[in-house]
């Protein structure tokens, strides 16, 4: 008992140590930066580190000749090699080489930077040295993994690789990081399952959250559906409770009926400018604000029975009217009337309806509101892609062709029919229906999407269950290439479905007539199981259509400096390995923007964006890389022509010592080297990439080390 | 404009031998609409793109790219009504035009007979050139109507190789390129003031292509068969096509499927120049309606 006391009295000891050393870190950062430019004359002395990375780079090249080779190279004092240099040992091997070796400059030869630079970063700043003291050579992507039957070239190209690196390293600089302060606010675009659930989690860590929806109720895609698979419950049910703790959380300002309208600034500080749409309804609050007591929007409809227009609500694809003013649904959040400026005729009707509440306002504009964020998560979510353009499938052109949006609104109680499933040519219950899965996905026609959207072959089984359970003797026939039930209970959901007497037809739908008396519809597939043709003749074709990116996600790119994939959703940071985070330091995402995903995904997603997010803001401070650029005043003309051409804004001339030279904000500035490239004078530095450094590896590789 | 508006006429095999009506019909239409159709003198079959292109498609690409040389020497573009006579003639044009060795293969024949292929004409359908507002357009024939088809009910048969391969097929107006669903011979019959009316497998073959008719009769009559239940279905008062060999398997093929499956339709099958030439006032006679084996007089009846 007493030696494990004792144990325990080393372990706190230990962690006290380690938080002993924190404060000595921050120390090290606040040195002053070397002077700009000036290439301090001290002898280079370069340690270089060939990693095997197992049999990956060791069984595509000849290491032993590689460091013979390296040996040779001008500037090296030092050459090892090892197994695996990024693992402890390898690292210690660093370490130890740095001190022993008085190393001014390391060079490992491994991997991509983009996998193991920070490691062979702290194994260099462990060993003494700056971390931006450090190059690496990839030999490892760029070289065995595509020589990989080259023995003697890949060798070769190593050399190369090699040279050039410590031709860099022995001009490497030290820097520092620079450290900016967090705003303890968060973004979240999109109210959707996955907005709701990533503004959820930031406040519930502490976080003021602003929450920004452009349609006027919060609840997104998930709102529209009836029920959810493979548990069946509500989605409603699961949903609301959700909407009301977004709706009454203290740290969430929900703004709906709102668009990010610019983002200026970088991690930790981003100004948001936000449109406020003119809804015309004040809600109380803004009435309040107004001096109108107890006034403002209640929901109670007033104005909505005496409005004179009549359109078709979007909520219900356009299957149920609304008027100009509205409400899409009874379980809107927040409660509050919107006006169709597109069909408002102004006649005034409300405005005497809503009486002494006073919360219409028909004049009313759009208005612009500035905060301050730290971190922004993008929860955008998706569109349906038009299933039109697969004219061989007639949606649009036959009535009894719908999509599965439209079969969630008519099958839900609180849609269109009341839940009653009928067929819109006439009202009738369908008998025999038909399910068209990958109704546009994985499709490399050109006129659909190549990708899996995930989550149709599920609902379309839920489809098919809910049919067999509310209409007796109806038949679901489900005509699939694969059924990809992929989840939790997913594949035992599609058992039971084979159970209950879903039909399912493997074969791609090659075209659907209509027989323009009786309104039936003809599918015709080729059933590759039983390999002959079908001819099916079904009263209701229901196409599970594609997703697809936001019509406006180019403009949402823009605006976040966000990247897209091949295939059009917004890119993350790593497939893998930074699924929530993007190219941008301080931009996530959650949800179907990134890629489609079912709800048990998305909210996952959500969830992880969110902690993402937090982390900067509760850190406090984030550090940003030290690869801005810095003006050489004695150089500097004053020509301003880096100030245009500089993309995030960083540049601006100033008045100094009676002539006018150019000053970067460091924070703003992304190191992309634009203005450094340029400037005809040469005044620009480019920390880590600067001119005396690019040029000497093109001179290692030109001059193939002969100097 | 007559300079401009004018194609040298291919004729094809089966509107000259079997439905002469519908030469007749062709060029006095077209002529009201400012379009002038010349003979392409010494023009042999197309040939039939089922029959010769599976059999030895050289043969097929050399006799094609002759009656092309024919309007070459006469410097004018060609226009045809059959959609049979379109596949060849166009598409071998249109390959030759863009493949050197295809071309250079098929000039080392036509040498022989002191001719050489240069890619100097474009090949049209009539259709085509009536429906395209640049040409003729859609307003102009309905100005040219005298005698409107009002009250009837007609259904469009479009043809196979009119419009496939789609990818291949290259549309100077807009609007004709759909082989889903495509409407715009519906707007031309809807010009001549009858209703056009839509029915299950308007786009499906009408069972005579490909050397299907020659080949296996039952099967072919099979599929017109099948186009004919569901013609009925809609209460259509004829069908209307722009290509004789269609027209021939659904009018002579009525009577062989009620000869064969015992089913009687009297359908009257008319090719859309021959509607276009009553609508304008061309009698049944001139157009040589009495030569279809389904009797157009129930049709007749309703527009005269």
């Amino acid at each position: 008992m007493a030696e494990k006391k004792k144990t325990t009295a080393k372990k706190t000891e230990a962690k006290k140590e380690i938080k002993h050393e924190a404060p000595a870190k921050q120390e090290t950062k606040k040195q002053a930066p070397a002077p700009v430019g000036s290439t301090t004359k001290q002898e280079a002395r370069i340690g270089v580190f060939i990693c095997h990375c197992g049999t990956n780079i060791a069984g595509s090249m000849d290491i032993p000749a590689v460091q013979e080779y390296v040996k040779t190279i001008p500037n090296v004092a030092y050459v090892d090699n090892y197994k695996y240099m990024c693992s402890m040992p390898g690292q210690a091997v660093i370490n130890k080489a740095i001190t022993e070796q008085k190393l001014t400059g390391v060079v490992v030869a491994a991997c991509s930077p983009r996998l193991h630079e920070p490691t062979f970063r702290t194994a260099t700043k462990e060993g003494g040295l700056n971390p931006f003291r450090f190059e690496m050579a990839n030999i490892r992507e760029q070289n065995s993994w595509v020589h990989m039957h080259d023995q003697e070239g890949s060798t070769e190209k190593a050399k190369d690789a090699i040279r050039i690196a410590v031709a860099k390293a022995a001009l490497l600089q030290d820097l520092y990081p620079k450290a900016v302060p967090v705003e303890h606010a968060a973004m979240v675009v999109g109210a959707g399952v996955a907005g709701m659930q990533a503004a959820l989690d930031l406040a519930n860590a502490g976080i003021k959250t602003y929450l920004i929806e452009s349609d006027a109720s919060i609840g997104g895609r998930m709102s529209q559906l009836d029920k959810t698979f493979p548990t069946l419950d509500c989605s409603q049910c699961i949903l609301t409770p959700k909407m009301v703790d977004v709706g009454r959380a203290p740290n969430i300002e929900l703004m709906t009926w709102s668009e990010v309208d610019a983002v200026e600034g970088y991690i930790g500080n981003f100004d948001v400018t936000i449109r406020k749409k003119a809804r015309g309804v004040l809600s109380v609050a803004e009435a309040e604000a107004k001096g109108i007591v107890g006034g403002g929007c209640n929901g109670c409809g007033d104005c909505e029975v005496v409005c004179p227009v009549v359109k078709p609500n979007e909520f219900e694809v356009g299957m149920k009217p609304r008027k100009a003013i509205y409400i899409n649904h009874p379980q809107v959040v927040p409660l509050l009337y919107t006006i169709d400026w597109n069909s408002c005729i102004k006649c005034g009707l409300c405005v005497t309806a809503c009486g002494e509440k006073k919360a219409i306002e028909l004049e009313q504009k759009d208005e612009f509101v500035k905060v301050k964020v730290g971190t922004a998560i993008l929860a955008t979510g998706f569109d349906i892609f038009p299933v039109e353009n697969k004219t061989e499938w007639g949606y649009k052109r036959y009535e009894n062709v719908i999509t599965s949006l439209e079969f969630e609104r008519l099958i839900c109680a609180s849609g269109p029919t009341g839940g009653h499933l009928v067929r819109p040519s006439d009202g009738e219950t369908p008998k025999r229906v038909a399910f068209v899965l990958c109704a546009g996905s994985r499709d490399n026609t050109g006129n659909g999407k190549p990708y899996c959207s995930r989550f149709c072959c599920m609902y379309s089984l839920k489809h098919a269950h809910q049919i067999i359970e509310k209409i007796p003797g109806c038949v679901p026939y489900l005509f699939y290439m694969d059924i990809r039930s992929f989840g939790k209970m997913y594949e035992e959901f599609y058992y039971r479905i084979q159970d209950e007497g879903g039909k399912f037809i493997r074969g791609r739908v090659a075209n659907i007539l209509e027989d323009p008396v009786t309104k039936n519809l003809h599918v015709h597939a080729d059933d590759t199981l039983l390999d002959r043709p079908v001819d099916l003749d079904v009263d209701l074709v229901v196409l599970a259509a594609a997703v697809q990116p936001k019509e406006d996600t180019n403009r949402t790119r823009k605006l976040f400096g966000v990247s897209c994939s091949m295939d059009g959703w917004l890119l993350e940071a790593h497939p893998k390995l930074n699924p929530c985070g993007t190219t941008t330091a301080g931009v996530f995402l959650a949800g179907v923007c990134q890629a489609p995903k079912d709800i048990p995904d998305t909210v996952a997603s959500a969830e992880g964006a969110a902690s993402a997010a937090s982390i900067p803001i509760h850190m406090g401070e984030v550090e940003l890389e030290p690869y801005f650029a810095t003006c050489i005043e004695e150089k500097c003309a004053g020509c301003g022509m880096c100030v245009n051409l500089c993309p995030y804004s960083a540049l601006a001339l100033v008045e100094k010592e009676g002539r006018k030279v150019m000053q970067v904000t460091e924070a703003k500035c992304k190191g992309c080297g634009t203005c450094g490239g340029f400037c005809p004078g040469g005044a620009i530095w480019m920390n880590h990439f600067a001119t005396p450094q690019i040029v000497a590896q093109i001179d290692a590789f030109l001059l193939g080390g002969e100097q | 404009m007559e300079a401009t508006n004018k194609y040298a006429f291919f004729l094809g095999c089966i509107a000259p031998n079997r439905y002469p009506g519908i030469e007749s019909a062709a060029i006095k239409t077209s002529k009201k609409l400012g379009i002038e159709l010349v003979p392409l003198k010494g023009a042999s079959c197309c040939p039939a793109p089922g029959a010769f292109g599976s059999i030895d498609l050289n043969i097929w690409y050399a006799m094609a790219a002759r009656n092309v040389v024919l309007a070459e020497q006469m410097k004018t573009d060609i226009a045809l009504i059959c959609n049979g006579c379109y596949k060849s003639i166009w598409e071998v044009n249109h390959k030759l035009k863009h493949n050197k060795d295809l071309r250079e293969g098929v000039n080392e024949v036509l040498k022989e007979i002191d001719m050489e292929y240069k890619g100097t004409v474009n090949v049209y359908h009539l259709a085509e050139l009536l429906y395209d507002p640049k040409i003729c357009g859609v307003e102009k024939i309905r100005a040219s109507v005298t005698n409107p088809l009002n009250g009837t009910r007609i259904a469009v048969h479009y043809g196979c190789h009119l419009l496939k391969p789609k990818k291949d097929r290259v549309w100077s107006a807009p609007g004709i390129g759909d082989t889903e669903n495509p409407m715009w011979i519906e707007d031309m019959v809807a010009a001549l003031g009858a209703e056009p009316v839509q029915y299950r497998n308007k786009m499906l073959c009408c069972g005579a292509g490909g050397g299907v008719r020659g080949y296996d009769i039952v099967h072919s009559l099979d599929i017109t068969n099948e186009k004919m239940i569901n013609l009925k279905a809609v209460k259509a008062d004829a069908l209307t096509e722009v290509c004789p060999f269609c027209q021939l398997q659904f009018d002579r093929g009525q009577i062989e499927i009620e000869e064969k499956f015992g089913v009687k339709y009297g359908l009257p099958v008319l090719h859309y120049n021959e509607l276009l030439g009553l609508a304008q006032g061309m009698s049944p006679q001139e157009l040589g309606l009495d030569l279809h084996g389904i009797s157009c007089e129930p049709f007749l009846q309703k527009v005269l």
